[in-house]
């Protein structure tokens, strides 16, 4: 996959949702004007991001490898509930050359600065900007602040929410809260994404397996509950859980006895975040899972 | 008494799970494995294959062919052909796996026998690579040798293990000579182990054209003779003969294109609604409009053949002055007909195909042009620029779908342009797109015949140029009647113009 060919930019301070849109179709026409053969603007989805301060770094760095697999307009919203109250908006087209075509195809990025109360009623400010027809979804970075109003106005108005809940520091406890969105929005969580190939292994020890009383795991804690609670609800059963931290799901074990690890690759978080993104309805494997790893 | 026979409990682990399809252990046999079609395609296609971990764990490849060559430099010949003519990067890990199951035999398959050796390598794979005794047989032999090695493999099946044969075009040259294969084939293998190749039905946009028509909810009410006004279907190659003239000579174009990749793009485009996506499904809806193809007579058949002339700025050679070409050679590399589809969809609407070498440029497209509406309220110079409605399926390149409609054009009064909407598969998906040949070989390897011919179809194939072709050895036509660079011989435009349309501008 090629680096994009052209990145315009434009920063504005304390802007308006209408400047955003005027500057947007400003950064197209000369993206336009410079290159050979028309720009298309790609349509396949909304992507937008709820990222706290210190999880900036993070997304710019999925985004980095997610836009030429899913170009589409990504927002990402900064919060900044202790400044002035404000909008200010960083844009940025990234453009990509078309194979065999003269021409790019592009993607937009608007990142925007919520601060002060302006972080109170998020959902008015997207809701402009969401591209018309096409799915939208919110990748939530970190931990959700279920009940709280950006999180519930948000979910109000995409179509799946992303989390990753090895991001979360209160598991399992969390997932109980997390239950009560399932019947509000489909959910996607990376985590359960990571622990696909290992669940793809465990599904061939059947029936062997059936009888399991301990799964034991070295991992994140997030991938071990997700695996568990799986376990648990798809056996109809108890399964005791051993939990050993590591950085990532590295060795299973059945009653002691361990689990080949899977042939495949270690994907990267904007490979993860791109197959959820591939998801459209509820997946109610996974939410069995969540309900039985919160017990 | 009844015996109590335990049911094994259904796997619920399985659920969701989204299990790829991946092919049981095999060993993969290319029949003419010095040959283009290997360097080009079927190798980087298996180095991708590998790449995204499609293949079996356990699998071989054994490149058969007459040229002398030890396995080493095979392996070395085929690494280079990945790295110039792969689409993923290179990398040298995913290589030395599959590179670790390549053999190469040197024999004349031809021969009676030239297959004992092949056999014992396979053992061998079997032995040492776990590939089970499966087989998948590639055969990209030329004509004259494939009858001798369908007898053979035939005569050598082993007892372990399935067997499934890809058979590269041309199949057969004629009726007569695709029936005599196709029995030939029956007296040893059963229909579901035999893969007709025809790598247009592997091409994504191919495919696409089943997803546009039985997907969308819009296209498949005015998909008939009440709206669509007529179909062109254009495959141009801008390249000549290449060094292919002994077969081109005996082909031509009828044969090469029209018979196969033409008439497979004419049943895509007129098919009914298969009940499902299976193979015998979706090929009952395409026999059935090859035997609804009406012959076309001898003034709606235009054969061409190129002069010199110049492609891209550079002058190129005509016909008969390429290497390997008779002089007065009458072989067509132009071929159009306005073909007629008897149904009750499509009576009376005309499919105009084309193929030729040496146009242009390189185009494979689908274009569903639609009646004209009945009665626009406009002035009539508003509408000076107004076109019919065209959905343009593009095959390659430009892959996608556009869609062409009448607008407004910005300012004071009303005057009415054509333009575009535009599906351009890059844009959509950014991923590329698979090569033809990686579907087909992994489906192959699945047991999955959706994408490609059975043999019924092949004979209603044959059995259409044979009755266009019937004439052709009395006539001398009066060739070269086309410039190389140029779209057709005027009696092409002649064709169409007859009926008051012309070839879609390029």
């Amino acid at each position: 996959l090629s680096a994009p060919a052209e990145l315009e930019g434009w920063t504005g301070h304390d802007v308006t949702v209408a400047d955003i849109e005027r500057q947007i179709a400003g950064l197209r026409q000369a993206s336009a004007a410079r290159t050979d053969g028309p720009d298309l603007r790609t349509s396949v989805m909304t992507h937008m991001a709820w990222v706290p301060e210190e999880w900036v770094d993070a997304a710019h760095e999925t985004l980095g490898g997610l836009a030429e697999r899913h170009p589409s307009r990504t927002i990402l919203l900064v919060p900044d509930p202790d400044a002035e109250s404000g909008l200010d908006a960083d844009l940025s087209l990234r453009c990509f050359p078309l194979h065999e075509h003269h021409g790019h195809v592009c993607s937009e990025v608007i990142e925007l600065r919520l601060r002060g109360d302006r972080t109170r009623a998020p959902a008015s400010i997207v809701t402009p900007l969401l591209i018309s027809d096409l799915p939208a979804f919110l990748r939530w970075r970190g931990r959700p602040p279920f009940g709280e109003p950006e999180l519930v106005q948000l979910v109000d108005v995409v179509d799946r929410l992303i989390v990753d809940s090895a991001e979360w520091p209160d598991l399992p406890e969390a997932y109980g809260e997390l239950v009560e969105v399932f019947d509000s929005t489909a959910v996607s969580d990376i985590a359960w994404g990571r622990g696909l190939l290992w669940r793809r292994e465990l599904a061939l020890s059947w029936p062997r397996i059936s009888e399991v009383r301990e799964l034991h795991v070295a991992g994140p804690r997030a991938d071990a509950l997700l695996l568990v609670g799986w376990l648990r609800s798809r056996l109809g059963r108890p399964v005791r859980l051993a939990h050993e931290d590591a950085d990532a799901l590295a060795a299973v074990a059945l009653d002691g006895e361990a689990v080949s690890p899977p042939r495949g690759e270690d994907r990267s978080a904007s490979d993860l975040l791109s197959e959820e993104l591939d998801r459209f309805g509820r997946d109610p494997v996974y939410e069995d899972a969540v309900r039985a790893a919160h017990v | 008494m009844a015996r109590v026979v335990e049911q094994q409990p259904e796997n619920p682990l399985l659920a969701g799970l989204r299990l790829r399809r991946t092919p049981e252990p095999c060993a993969l046999v290319i029949f003419g494995a010095s040959g283009d079609l290997t360097q080009r395609k079927l190798i980087p296609a298996l180095y991708s294959l590998a790449f995204r971990r499609l293949l079996p764990e356990n699998f071989g490849v054994v490149g058969v062919a007459r040229t002398e060559a030890s396995t080493e430099e095979f392996i070395e010949r085929m690494e280079e052909a990945v790295k110039e003519h792969g689409r993923d990067e290179f990398r040298q890990d995913v290589w030395d796996a599959l590179a670790e199951g390549m053999r190469y035999v040197a024999t004349d398959f031809a021969d009676e026998g030239g297959e004992d050796v092949v056999v014992e390598v396979l053992n061998e794979l079997d032995r040492e690579r776990g590939t089970a005794g499966n087989r998948v047989h590639y055969l990209a032999v030329p004509p004259a040798a494939m009858s001798t090695l369908i007898r053979e493999l035939g005569e050598r099946r082993g007892r372990e293990g399935w067997t499934r044969l890809i058979i590269e075009k041309p199949f057969g040259r004629d009726l007569g000579s695709a029936r005599s294969l196709n029995q030939q084939l029956a007296e040893h293998f059963t229909e579901d182990e035999v893969f007709r190749i025809d790598h247009y039905l592997g091409k994504e946009t191919v495919q696409n054209m089943l997803a546009l028509r039985f997907a969308n909810g819009i296209f498949e009410p005015v998909w008939n003779r009440q709206f669509i006004d007529h179909v062109q279907i254009t495959v141009a190659e801008s390249l000549g003969i290449g060094g292919r003239a002994s077969f081109y000579e005996e082909s031509g174009a009828i044969r090469d294109i029209f018979q196969n990749h033409l008439l497979q793009l004419v049943a895509l485009t007129a098919m009914e609604p298969p009940i499902d996506f299976t193979a015998d499904s979706v090929r009952n809806e395409k026999v059935k409009v090859l035997r609804s193809l009406h012959t076309p007579g001898p003034k709606n058949v235009v054969r061409g053949q190129y002069g010199p002339g110049f492609i891209e700025g550079v002058e190129v050679p005509g016909y008969r002055e390429e290497e390997g070409v008779a002089p007065d050679s009458a072989t067509e590399t132009y071929f159009a007909a306005k073909l007629y589809v008897d149904n009750w969809r499509w009576a009376d609407t005309p499919f105009y195909v084309r193929t030729g070498k040496r146009l242009p440029r390189r185009e494979t497209t689908i274009a569903i042009q639609f009646k004209r509406a009945p009665h626009p309220p406009f002035e009539e110079t508003a509408a000076d620029g107004l076109r019919p409605n065209v959905l343009l399926v593009h095959v390659q390149p430009d892959e996608g779908v556009s869609l062409a409609i009448g607008a407004k054009v910005p300012g004071q009064g009303m005057s009415i342009r054509t333009v575009h909407m535009d599906f351009l598969y890059g844009g959509a998906f950014r991923t590329g797109l698979p090569e033809a040949y990686e579907r087909l070989i992994l489906d192959a390897m699945l047991g999955d015949a959706t994408l490609f011919t059975r043999t019924d179809e092949v004979e209603e194939q044959w059995s259409l140029v044979d009755a266009i072709t019937a004439s052709w050895p009395r006539d001398r036509p009066s060739f070269p009647n086309y410039a190389a660079g140029s779209w057709s011989p005027p009696s092409a435009d002649e064709l169409i113009h007859r009926d008051g349309r012309s070839w879609r501008r390029h």
